[in-house]
């Protein structure tokens, strides 16, 4: 029993200690959800690390911390499609350590999701106005 | 991809080919009614209007000094407020006086009539008496309806197509003749006939055709009615009713009457 | 004309047969017996010479049809109304046959239903299955009665389609597009076109299968009343051209409402709405205005509606444009304006499209800051009791009192143009009553005959004092109507001619017979007039002219009776209107307001009925309804007008003149013996001008206001007008 309870105090300082103790964890928390204790496996040039440890049950195995930049303001489709397709477990080679085949059709720069903010496209309207306004003529 | 296949696509090809030489045709066979008789004729006229260099707005027209008062005895034949009932007759006077109704002449006799033009146009395109368009000097016009076929109507317009040189609903280039193929014209007894202008010429075989055609050409006149020697729709051998003379009124009635 | 010259001459030889007219016979004949016939076995009792189809009417049973029509003459060539009648071998055409005595009429028996099947298979025989793409689809005749009556399977075996019947289409001007191969030979337009109408450019021509309905020549149907034929049309082959392919009509919304720019007569229609947007335009029944016809004007200027209009608030910027500006901005400029300068410098200018609300409104508002000078865009004589008495200013026998007239003296008036519909109405009763009409004023066309007096002023007088060879005729009927167009009581004697219409009228009254018999009549151009009038606003502008003011109130004036060179330069203008026109272009301050479509409005016709047009789309962008615009600038200027609802609003309306908010009734007008008496008084000469209305031809008549100024389909119309 006291064997069990000095393994968990051990792993929760371990863990605090990894993120970076009490203001690290702060951070972490603040913009996740749990602390975790994981390998880095790398970072892209956008400054996303990427972690993995296969303690944990597949699928929460490897995870992303996004760029600390971003504040609270990040979602998915902040990872460029390299690691997307490690970290989503289409497969287990890293960019690291195999980089992605240069093709033609992958863009160089890797954008996010615009959706919702101002930046989003709208495309141009096709159809007329219903009303057609008048429009006062410029003296001078 | 399916369509980007080849040999796919000349299946395609294939099949729409086959449908339009084939199967219509077997669709076309098995058709039990076909619901629209009058297929077009071509001798037809169309019931608009359509300017032509002949015929147009501007097209002159006037009724000549004799004409007119002829066109004022028709009116006169009618109560005042109904001179409108006079718009066939004088239509008709148009057409003998150019030959054929122009729609200057249709508007003329409108204003004339002191009718609105539409009913005029109304008039003269419901009787196919009417030309709207020229027709030649001679307007020869062929009855092709069952009694005059079944009594080789066909032989007689072949041999107008091949003289004349043109097809039905035609006109020859010197303005000579004008071919139109007609329904009865109610002179079956003495069947085949052809019209020209105002008169009949009856009981036609092809070499009657060819006469009065050469007659014709050479300016003179054939004598219209049966070429074949009978008199109107008299009996081709002779009367064989009434050959005597009729018993009085009194024959065969009770003496005390 | 081809039939009604004839029926005409009838009547004419009827006349001279028989020196008591009918209408003088109706009165004293007794009634003739009503006869008995059985409908399905119910027993009904109808007026002899009643048709079958009338009779069958009469206990609710509707037999089908095409090509009758209640206010067209019978034709009876659709053959779609065959029913059986008791001992009758062969079924009979019930819209033409009238009933006898004893008849056993059996609209529904086998007979009857196999009759309508028969006629409906070999309609559709030949009528394209292009119902999809057809724009009469979904209030089609031919497609419910095919429905409702046809057979539920076809004999039509022809799928290769060797040939079904085709024909050419016709081109009859920019508002009706024909698609001549759906007619079904009804001949409805045809009669319409020489019975209502008056124009005979529509006829059939051919004969038997290849019969087309059609114009002949190619050429515009060049009438004031042409879109009714798309009612009309029991299927698609006339249909509207500038609705074409844009919406069905169960997509859209229909809101019954009342027309202004068919000018006075306010005649009824449904706007169909979609999406915010108004589709088009229809007439609704109203025995009494419109029948169930409209000008081409209430029909298609709808277009107007969508274009040059007014969004936004704009004030006058530093440079003198006028820019977008918001409602806040703009009422406070306007409100600075209004308190800076006196009272007796602020006039208003009320235009022809405005409402009573509107009127009511300005007027309250204008009053309460001092000003009187409130005046309406049309002129109308002031002189002796001038707009004081309603009966100067009203069409006070009504539209369908022209039904019981005998004779008509229309003065510088193109009713035609001014009015199609009471031009239709002169039209109906010339034909069936024998009414006959004299014109003093230009010669134009009004589709019947008449007697023209001559353009001169003069004549007037001649006939006021008995003097002209016409004054015979004009005492001796018994229903005279004297017609005087606003735009000749506009002109500078204007007060003189309404004196002597007066006198004549009041010389008129005393011979008709009937006491409350009215005679004068003054037919108006604008759908606003009367309310204003009724409101107690001043017509015509020459008292703003006269006293310039400081600021002008323009409440939808568009005609430019006053200029920038009227007014002094330092004033200040406001617009308050729906639509950038001329009218627009030199103001300060630009307040948009709403169409007739997209606000609860009340207008009076010029026979002083009371309407109201209903909402059927929200006004464009930050538009808003005009009274509301007004108790808005009302409040920022300190002066709030005391109602805040449409309610309030009626209630002030009611309280000014109560005959504003009786909707749908005429208010008749009195005191002519006075106003004759009164009318004495008036000391303006003749002028030597011949009488000349402003609208002389077809091409006059389709732009007369802002809305069909800005309306493409109407410059069409001008155009094709033109090239004739």
């Amino acid at each position: 029993m006291a064997n069990s309870i000095g393994a968990v105090s051990r792993r929760f300082f371990e863990t605090i200690r990894v993120n970076g103790g009490i203001r690290g964890c702060c951070w972490k928390l603040l913009r996740g959800e749990d602390l975790r204790i994981g390998t880095l496996i790398g970072e892209d040039r956008y400054g996303n690390r990427y972690y993995q440890n296969n303690n944990y049950f597949v699928a929460r195995h490897r995870w992303v911390e996004y760029r600390k930049d971003r504040y609270w303001d990040f979602d998915a489709s902040l990872v460029p499609p390299e690691w997307h397709r490690w970290l989503h477990l289409m497969t287990d080679e890293p960019p690291t350590t195999a980089p992605l085949i240069d093709r033609k059709f992958i863009w160089k720069e890797h954008e996010e999701n615009l959706s919702g903010t101002k930046r989003q496209y709208v495309p141009s309207t096709t159809t007329r106005p219903k009303i057609e306004e008048w429009i006062p003529p410029k003296q001078s | 991809m399916l369509t980007s296949n080849p040999r796919y696509f000349a299946g395609i090809i294939f099949g729409v080919v086959w449908y339009f030489e084939f199967a219509t045709n077997i669709a076309q066979a098995r058709q039990l009614r076909n619901f629209h008789g009058s297929p077009a004729v071509a001798s037809e006229q169309l019931v608009v209007h359509k300017d032509t260099p002949e015929n147009n707005p501007n097209t002159p027209f006037e009724f000549s000094q004799e004409n007119m008062k002829r066109v004022k005895d028709i009116i006169a034949i009618y109560p005042i407020g109904h001179e409108a009932a006079a718009v066939i007759p004088v239509l008709d006077l148009a057409q003998r006086q150019e030959g054929w109704v122009s729609l200057t002449a249709m508007n003329k006799v409108a204003e004339i009539l002191q009718m609105p033009k539409m009913r005029v146009y109304e008039v003269a395109t419901f009787y196919t008496m009417f030309n709207r368009e020229p027709v030649g000097k001679y307007h020869v016009q062929i009855c092709t309806t069952t009694p005059c076929m079944l009594r080789g109507s066909d032989g007689i317009k072949d041999t107008l197509i091949r003289k004349l040189g043109i097809k039905v609903g035609e006109t020859t280039k010197d303005k000579l003749f004008t071919l139109s193929e007609v329904e009865c014209l109610g002179a079956c007894v003495n069947a085949p006939m052809v019209q020209i202008n105002d008169f009949y010429y009856e009981d036609l075989e092809v070499k009657d055709m060819d006469e009065i055609l050469d007659d014709l050409k050479a300016g003179k006149k054939p004598k219209p009615g049966p070429r074949n020697g009978r008199f109107a729709s008299e009996p081709l051998g002779g009367l064989t009713s009434l050959t005597r003379t009729p018993k009085p009124p009194e024959f065969g009635v009770r003496d005390d009457l | 004309m081809f039939r009604l010259s004839a029926s005409r001459v009838w009547q004419l030889s009827h006349k001279l047969t028989a020196p008591l007219g009918a209408r003088a016979n109706s009165g004293t004949s007794p009634a003739p017996e009503k006869i008995e016939v059985f409908v399905d076995d119910q027993p009904v009792y109808v007026d002899p010479g009643t048709t079958v189809l009338q009779a069958c009417a009469q206990v609710g049973i509707e037999i089908p049809r095409f090509c009758y029509h209640d206010r067209l003459s019978v034709a009876g060539n659709c053959r779609m109304c065959l029913v059986e009648v008791e001992k009758s071998v062969k079924p009979v055409a019930a819209c033409a046959m009238p009933v006898m005595k004893g008849w056993r009429i059996k609209p529904n028996s086998e007979m009857s239903r196999k009759a309508r099947e028969g006629v409906m298979e070999f309609l559709l025989m030949n009528h394209p299955l292009d119902c999809p793409i057809c724009d009469q689809g979904g209030e089609c005749d031919l497609q419910d009665q095919s429905m409702a009556f046809g057979s539920d399977r076809s004999r039509f075996v022809d799928n290769q389609f060797t040939g079904k019947r085709a024909v050419q289409d016709k081109n009859v001007g920019p508002l009706i597009k024909t698609i001549m191969t759906r007619c079904i030979h009804c001949t409805r337009c045809i009669r319409f076109a020489s019975e209502i109408a008056g124009v005979d450019d529509l006829g059939t021509t051919g004969r038997g299968g290849s019969m087309e309905v059609g114009t002949y020549i190619e050429k515009m149907f060049a009438s004031e009343l042409s879109g009714n034929i798309i009612d009309l049309c029991p299927v698609g082959a006339l249909t509207s051209k500038p609705y074409a392919f844009t919406s069905r009509p169960w997509e859209t919304r229909k809101t019954e409402s009342v027309d202004i720019l068919d000018a006075s007569a306010s005649s009824n229609i449904v706007v169909s709405t979609r999406g915010g947007e108004v589709m088009r335009i229809l007439p609704r029944l109203h025995e009494d205005i419109n029948e169930e016809w409209i000008s081409d004007k209430t029909r298609f200027a709808y277009d107007g509606l969508k274009r040059q209009r007014l969004t936004v608030p704009m004030v006058k910027s530093e440079e003198g444009n006028l820019v977008p500006s918001d409602w806040q901005e703009a009422l406070q400029k306007v409100a600075i304006q209004l308190n800076t300068v006196d009272g007796s410098e602020i006039a208003a200018i009320a235009g022809g499209l405005a409402d009573a609300e509107a009127l009511v409104s300005l007027k309250d508002f204008l009053n309460r800051l001092g000003s009187e000078t409130l005046c309406t865009e049309e002129v109308f004589p002031m002189d002796a009791s001038g707009t004081d008495l309603r009966s100067n200013y009203l069409l006070n026998t009504s539209i369908s009192g022209v039904e019981e007239a005998d004779l008509v003296l229309l003065v510088g008036t193109n009713p035609r143009f001014e009015a199609p519909l009471f031009n239709a109405r002169l039209r109906k009763n010339w034909i069936h009553n024998d009414l006959e009409v004299a014109m003093v004023g230009s010669k134009v066309d009004l589709t019947f005959d008449y007697e023209h007096l001559g353009d001169s002023v003069d004549i007037l007088q001649e006939l006021a004092s008995g003097k002209h060879p016409f004054s015979q005729k004009l005492s001796s009927a018994k229903r005279p109507m004297v017609v005087v167009g606003s735009g000749a009581l506009q002109r500078e004697d204007g007060a003189a001619i309404h004196s002597a219409l007066t006198s004549i009228s009041q010389k008129l009254r005393a011979g008709s017979d009937s006491s409350d018999w009215k005679v004068l009549n003054v037919l108006h151009r604008v759908a606003s007039q009367v309310a204003a009038l009724d409101l107690g606003y001043q017509a015509g502008v020459d008292a703003i002219r006269a006293n310039p003011p400081k600021v002008l109130y323009l409440l939808g004036a568009d005609e430019g009776t006053i200029t920038r060179e009227d007014l002094p330069a330092d004033c200040f203008i406001v617009y308050q209107g729906h639509h950038g026109d001329a009218g627009a272009i030199m103001r300060m301050s630009v307040l948009p307001g709403a169409a007739y479509t997209e606000k609860d409005a009340t207008y009076i016709n010029t026979e002083g009925r009371a309407q109201q047009t209903k909402l059927a789309v929200s006004p464009p962008g930050y538009a808003r309804e005009d009274w509301k615009i007004i108790r808005a600038l009302s409040e920022v200027s300190g002066q709030t007008l005391p109602y805040d609802d449409i309610r309030d609003l009626m209630h002030r309306l009611t309280q000014v003149s109560p005959n504003l908010t009786r909707y749908g009734e005429v208010e008749e007008a009195n005191f002519f013996a006075q106003a004759h008496s009164l009318a004495q008084l008036v000391k303006t000469k003749f002028s030597k001008d011949p009488l000349t209305p402003k609208q002389t031809t077809l091409k006059d008549f389709y732009m007369t206001d802002s809305i069909s100024r800005a309306s493409r389909t109407m410059a069409k119309c001008i155009q094709a007008v033109s090239k004739k």
